[in-house]
């Protein structure tokens, strides 16, 4: 698992590539509190290369989440691959996120 | 066809889990689709197992059986730890909105949801956990 960060108008995007597993959830999630830390009001969680999550994973978006609710802030995600789309519908994730088809409808407002 | 192989109860043997999964997808023909759920399904229960089933220090030896016939994957977990029936765990309230969602409790649903038969029982003092997808 790595991202790496860019700024996509308001949005401070965060582009998560490979596995994100109980071997890596815990760097994730530190990576993720530290950007939200720096005050990012609006984050995007861009997902074209995320390959595997497990509830490990998924339990760092619902922390950021809860997070961002708190603060004000908006959580956008983008970019799901089918079988990732697929754990988000079982879990019921996919109405507790704003998830996007693609980076710039994501970013349009 | 069935292939098993035996793990230690730590966290860093999800690496061995994925490669042994991809031998027998390969050999075996099971699609990428289908081959990425059996991970979940094996990462979730073994966590599981690593995190919860065991008060001691020691070592101990997990067994993760993979079996295909025709039209079934049937993935068997055994390790023995303390008594636990993943089965009866209550199921998560996916309805809920972020605020009011609980943090985790999501890895046995995940089994449960992914798979079409998931069976537990107890036998010479070890957990078997059976789960089973139809092809």
């Amino acid at each position: 698992m790595e991202i790496n960060v860019l700024q996509i108008k308001d949005y401070t995007s965060v582009i998560i590539k490979g596995r994100i597993d109980s071997m890596t959830a815990g760097d994730f999630e530190n990576k993720i509190m530290e950007i939200l830390g720096g005050g990012v009001t609006k984050l995007l969680l861009d997902c074209s290369d995320l390959t595997y999550i497990s509830s490990s994973g998924l339990r760092v978006f619902l922390v950021a989440q809860k997070k961002m609710l708190a603060t004000g802030g908006v959580l956008r995600i983008c970019c799901l691959k089918p079988e990732i789309k697929d754990i988000f519908d079982i879990s019921g994730f996919s109405i507790i996120f704003s998830i996007f088809s693609d980076v710039e409808k994501a970013t349009s407002d | 066809m069935k292939r098993t192989i035996t793990l230690s109860n730590r966290i860093d043997e999800l690496t061995r889990i994925s490669s042994f999964l991809k031998t027998c997808a390969d050999q075996w023909g099971i699609p990428a689709p289908v081959a990425l759920s059996l991970n979940l399904v094996m990462e979730e229960a073994f966590t599981n197992v690593v995190q919860y089933a065991y008060s001691d220090n020691h070592d101990h030896n997990i067994d993760l059986i993979i079996k295909k016939e025709d039209k079934e994957l049937e993935i068997t977990l055994i390790d023995d730890g303390k008594q636990y029936d993943p089965t009866e765990e209550k199921e998560p309230d996916i309805n809920l909105s972020a605020n009011d969602r609980p943090i985790g409790g999501l890895g046995v649903f995940l089994i449960k949801k992914t798979m079409d038969n998931v069976s537990y029982f107890r036998k010479d003092n070890k957990n078997h956990l059976v789960m089973v997808k139809k092809v």
